[in-house]
């Protein structure tokens, strides 16, 4: 084969490529596209035989409906409440154990982690019924602290922060210790700037599987009023009838805080899961 | 010099407040779950020892054999195609396409919507009269496929619209693996003559092999705990076909209030999954030794 015809092939096969490529693109995002042009149609034109992918008369009637006919806006502040207290105890309660196995000697500290990483291996499903009967005696069930406390102690996320902080090195940690610090001091104003990295990871991880959460929350919630916005936008079809244009809608509403939080934390968000995958 | 007489003191200081969180919500759950699994209990009535009547009772519970059937069906059918999903699309997205940082970003952005969001949008593009599959079905001169309806396609769509959500989020951490590659291996592959095919079972297959073993045990786990996409989109239906078994965990539990017998499905299933996860760690960790 002669060089120029060589290059010719190459090039067509690129550009067949490309073509595949960006058929995949629209292919992967189609249904997404689905959402948002069904949120935008009259109920009417959706449930109809005369199909039409387009909608002939746009309209934001069902993203008014949803905000005024369903608790939709109860849902997410319930939702970024639950996420926002989940994320901050988090790092309350997992921070300062990561850093006493990253940097603290003491005895059973060994025992200790073991333990912790085998609570990794308990799948949150079989705790369901013991955590509601502990729930329903504390008078717990129906409220909020209910969806938010289970989820504090996440044991991927001390060994997240645990591997970064054995990183920053001794002596910074010694020389403070020489100007008479104590180890609140040297956690607080050594530890936790150096390891920001790896607690921005723990806390857009908790985030979002705090979001995201949805089991637990179907259970410990009853009141429709206190839904978070994963069962509130799951049970959508239960209390609206089923109106496809207003239940896409709803999701669409439910999914924005998602995407904004995605747009700006992309990076991170994907660093993450192949931190956690690749150490864990 | 360092406060290292206080160390042990600091230790447990520190570990305080997990400990506490750890073993309330944890701990003590794990093994009151297991104590009342013995009992027969409605939560109004006062609690009855039984023993192991509720491990008895599964053995005839019809309903516990078919939903523990639907999760391992669905177990085997999600975890390999997730699994090549994923690898196929780290390919695409660490190749030379000069699209690849977009398709990286468009393959993982199902993941960021949250499960019943992807499930009734899933629910509705399968909806047997109007949804978008069937219309162009049919504009295409074929018939109404009943997607969700029909007890030999109802778990094969909950797949389907899994598949979609949760390839990106295996795609991520075989990029991450690939990524490790050393490019020189591949310059001198190329050199010596190698083809693409060649470069990809030679080098990168046998090299991702330990994010291909991360991969396959995390999906394992994340597809027996498999529920939400099920309860929204088919209820379990039709006539129970797609039941899983930690729906009926929630159903006996939570439907029923027989709370014994929940708790003690909920350990048959926690020991399924140990068992499974035990075999992949000695097989897989003895395949990596040789």
């Amino acid at each position: 084969m002669n060089n120029s015809s060589y290059r010719k092939r190459n090039k067509t096969n690129s550009v067949l490529l490309r073509i595949l490529d960006i058929l995949v693109i629209l292919i992967w995002l189609f249904p997404l596209v689905w959402l948002f042009l069904t949120s935008i149609k009259l109920e009417q034109d959706v449930v109809t035989k005369h199909f039409s992918f387009w909608p002939e008369h746009p309209t934001w009637y069902n993203y008014t409906k949803a905000f005024t006919s369903t608790y939709i806006l109860n849902w997410l502040y319930n939702s970024l409440f639950v996420s926002a207290c989940t994320m901050v105890l988090t790092i309350i309660v997992d921070a300062p154990i990561a850093y006493a196995f990253a940097k603290i000697r003491f005895k059973g500290k060994n025992v200790l982690f073991w333990m912790v990483m085998a609570g990794m291996m308990v799948p949150f499903q079989v705790l369901i019924v013991p955590l509601y009967l502990q729930f329903n005696s504390y008078g717990l069930i129906n409220t909020l602290t209910a969806a938010v406390l289970p989820r504090v102690a996440f044991p991927i996320g001390i060994f997240i922060m645990k591997q970064f902080f054995q990183d920053i090195p001794d002596a910074l940690e010694e020389a403070a210790f020489i100007d008479g610090a104590s180890r609140w001091t040297v956690f607080r104003h050594v530890i936790l700037p150096l390891g920001k990295a790896s607690i921005t990871t723990v806390i857009i991880l908790s985030f979002i599987n705090a979001w995201n959460d949805f089991l637990w929350p179907l259970i410990v919630i009853n009141d429709n009023i206190k839904y978070t916005i994963t069962v509130g936008v799951a049970n959508f079809q239960g209390t609206q009838g089923t109106q496809y244009s207003l239940i896409m809608a709803g999701a669409a509403i439910a999914s924005l805080p998602q995407i904004i939080f995605f747009l700006i934390f992309r990076k991170q968000i994907i660093e993450g899961i192949a931190m956690s995958g690749i150490k864990g | 010099m360092i406060p290292g007489n206080k160390d042990t003191r600091d230790g447990i200081l520190f570990s305080l407040p997990f400990l506490i969180v750890f073993i309330l919500f944890m701990v003590y759950p794990l093994l009151f779950g297991l104590y009342i699994s013995f009992f027969k209990w409605n939560i109004l009535s006062t609690p009855v020892f039984t023993g192991l009547q509720n491990y008895q009772d599964m053995f005839h519970d019809q309903k516990f054999y078919s939903s523990l059937l639907h999760t391992l069906e669905f177990v085997v059918i999600t975890t390999p195609v997730l699994l090549v999903l994923g690898f196929a699309m780290a390919l695409v997205v660490t190749g030379k396409s000069p699209l690849a940082p977009l398709l990286e970003t468009v393959f993982f952005i199902p993941y960021i919507f949250s499960m019943t969001v992807v499930a009734t949008l899933w629910a509705w593009l399968m909806q047997k009269d109007f949804g978008i599959f069937n219309q162009v079905i049919m504009l295409l001169g074929g018939r109404k496929v009943g997607w969700l309806t029909d007890e030999k396609y109802a778990m094969w769509s909950v797949c389907l619209a899994t598949f979609w959500w949760t390839a990106g989020f295996n795609m991520v951490l075989f990029t991450a693996g690939i990524k490790q590659i050393p490019k020189e291996v591949y310059e001198s592959a190329e050199m010596d003559g190698a083809s693409y095919w060649q470069s990809m079972t030679h080098i990168t297959i046998p090299l991702v092999a330990p994010t291909t073993v991360l991969c396959l045990i995390l999906q394992v786990i994340a597809s027996f705990n498999v529920f939400g996409q099920v309860y929204v989109m088919t209820g379990g239906g039709p006539a129970g076909s797609t039941r899983v078994l930690i729906q009926y965990i929630y159903e006996t539990g939570f439907q029923y209030f027989r709370m014994g017998y929940s708790a003690a499905m909920s350990y048959v299933l926690f020991a399924i999954m140990l068992a499974v996860s035990i075999i992949q760690y000695v097989v897989l960790g003895k395949n990596k030794e040789v």
